[in-house]
């Protein structure tokens, strides 16, 4: 009984992992109707690939996207993939 | 899966817990879209920190999207928002404006008689209007000529100002030189006044007096309004003449080194700075902005105080809502890692900008900074504005998605 | 022809200076700058601007590169009497353009 509260506090007073550089931004846009967290980190990597290079048809997304490299959108995507 | 988190969790919670005991503290001064994120962020980013929010009003009023309160065609009370979920972050949420720094002793003091110590102080003041910057607008011409430039009381008086105006009539609108907060809102402004006019009074006119001859999304908003409301906009760059000089709000007249022009509504988008207690705290230069390290948002000027939002001198990132929110993350990740002995890692920021042109017509600007030699540059190669030739259906989804972005935000910010 | 805003006195008076504002919409190219390609871009500023009041020359300059796009002008003149004010100046590419305005001494 004590213990799962305990490691329940714990959770809660860890830290989340920092986000690497971009990934904070995101969440200025995505949440609500167009959410981003726990979104399969694959799947989030080859849509921003495809924004990136105009494969996919977007509005701002592609304009985004170009100022990343693939490994930098893969670690954004790995990022919000791990958030709750 | 979830147990191994837990254990992992479990494993990684001893040292967490050890510094608890250490609370450092940060107070964040300014509730807006970069003080309650970098607020609530900091307890996000680091739960053992004790972090203090000082913001006078317990109802913030939020400026993006007002220009349609003033057009008639957004209800005010969909600008406000309280501050319920930022203290269930656990931040001590105190309404009372800061009144003195004493950087020395690494205190706070606000209106309330208390004095508030911190490690590390995050400032997010916002704008306050320069006015002795328009030679015959001062607080009490802003009841005659409003600006509008901070959202409450004034964005109503400007719309009871259009719907009291006779059809027939003329609205003018100075606009000042750069730097200030919401590059491209004056002209989001002119086009929703001119959508509204448009509408209930298509015999009136909207001159827009300009100081400077190029602006943000230019393009894109002058071809809108060639399509959209063809003799009814006009738009007077410096180069014409339109920088203008004197107001005179007894007469409701803008003069120009050129002219002088009577309007029947009087519209003036003041000079401004950063908010007052940034220069108070010594972190303002003589521009009456605030130079900062974009590695961490520290000011360049005072150790120990970072200054967020449209108070900052951000480099190539416009003072806008989306920054000051990408900004505040940023700075409270930076905060985090210097109060626990760490260097922050080199930030990457984006921001997003929609405009309304027509309620249902959209226009966007984008950007992605990195720090290049000491401040945040453009990526090149990232960024830009909607294109020119986009289909009226991208400009009707542009307008969704600036609504959505509202929601968004604003959950993430206040809800 | 390039865009001239002139500003003088509705009236002015015999012997006080009154002041004359000059907005001329001029690129001044500043011969410093290269285009997308690294291709210097040639300069092309106004180079001599001339005031003159019934033919009298009042004010005469030289400018050079530094002088900002769309120059802003302010000076002062002083009138015996009514006059026509005439102003001319030459850009580099050899163009020269004079707009006048009357001046009224009460």
């Amino acid at each position: 009984m004590n213990r799962p509260t305990a490691l329940g506090l714990a959770l809660l007073l860890v830290a989340a992992a920092p986000p690497p550089p971009g990934a904070s931004s995101c969440s200025g846009c995505h949440g609500g109707a167009l959410p981003l967290a726990g979104r399969e980190a694959m799947q989030t990597t080859e849509t921003l690939l495809a924004f990136r290079s105009g494969e996919r048809p977007s509005t701002v997304m592609g304009r985004i996207a170009k100022g990343f490299d693939p490994s930098e959108l893969g670690l954004i995507a790995a990022w919000w993939a791990a958030e709750k | 899966m979830i147990r191994r988190r837990q254990v992992l969790a479990g494993g990684l919670a001893a040292p967490f817990v050890a510094k608890a005991q250490a609370r450092a503290r940060v107070v964040v001064v300014g509730g807006g879209f970069g003080g309650a994120t970098a607020a609530r962020f900091l307890r996000r980013y680091d739960p053992a920190l004790d972090v203090t929010l000082l913001e006078p009003n317990t109802v913030f009023t939020v400026c993006p999207f007002s220009n349609l309160v003033i057009a008639g065609g957004r209800d005010f009370a969909a600008q406000r928002f309280g501050y319920d979920a930022v203290r269930a972050e656990g931040v001590a949420v105190v309404h009372a404006a800061a009144t003195t720094i004493d950087t020395a002793a690494r205190t706070v003091m606000a209106a309330n008689g208390t004095r508030y110590p911190y490690d590390r102080l995050v400032l997010s003041p916002g704008i306050d209007i320069v006015w002795s910057g328009l030679a015959g607008y001062d607080e009490a011409a802003a009841s005659k000529m409003p600006h509008a430039w901070k959202a409450g009381e004034q964005t109503l008086l400007l719309r009871r100002q259009l719907e009291a105006m006779p059809d027939g009539g003329t609205v003018v609108m100075s606009v000042p030189p750069n730097p200030y907060r919401c590059p491209p809102g004056p002209y989001e402004r002119a086009s929703l006044i001119a959508w509204y006019l448009t509408k209930h009074k298509p015999k009136s006119k909207i001159l827009v007096l300009d100081a400077k001859d190029a602006f943000s999304k230019q393009k894109l908003f002058q071809a809108a309004w060639k399509q959209l409301y063809p003799g009814l906009l006009e738009w007077v760059s410096l180069s014409d003449g339109g920088k203008v000089t004197r107001v005179d709000p007894a007469s409701l007249t803008f003069e120009t080194e050129f002219g002088s022009h009577k309007a029947d509504v009087g519209i003036v988008v003041p000079p401004q700075r950063a908010g007052a207690i940034a220069a108070g705290a010594g972190v303002a230069d003589r521009s009456g902005w605030c130079p900062i390290d974009p590695m961490t948002f520290e000011s360049r000027l005072v150790p120990g105080i970072h200054v967020i939002g449209d108070a900052a001198i951000a480099g190539a990132m416009p003072k806008s809502a989306f920054a000051a929110n990408a900004q505040a993350k940023v700075c409270a990740a930076a905060v985090v890692s210097l109060l626990n002995g760490k260097k922050p890692d080199e930030p990457r920021l984006i921001n997003t900008c929609y405009s309304l042109v027509a309620p249902e017509y959209g226009i966007s600007v984008a950007g992605v900074y990195r720090p290049a030699n000491g401040v945040l540059a453009d990526i090149e190669g990232a960024g830009g504005t909607s294109p020119p030739d986009a289909p009226a259906e991208q400009r009707i989804q542009e307008a969704m998605f600036g609504e959505q972005w509202f929601a968004t935000i604003t959950a993430e910010v206040f809800g | 022809m390039v865009r001239v805003l002139i500003n003088v006195p509705k009236q002015v008076f015999r012997s006080i200076p009154f002041e004359v504002k000059v907005l001329i919409s001029h690129p001044m190219e500043s011969g410093q700058r290269r285009d997308q390609v690294g291709q210097a871009i040639p300069r092309d500023i106004i180079n001599h601007f001339v005031c003159t009041l019934d033919g009298e020359t009042v004010l005469d300059a030289d400018f050079f590169p530094a002088i900002s796009a769309n120059p802003f002008l302010a000076f002062s003149v002083v009138a015996e009497k009514s006059g026509i004010l005439a102003l001319t100046f030459v850009d580099d590419q050899g163009v020269t353009q004079t707009e006048t305005v009357a001046v009224n001494v009460a």
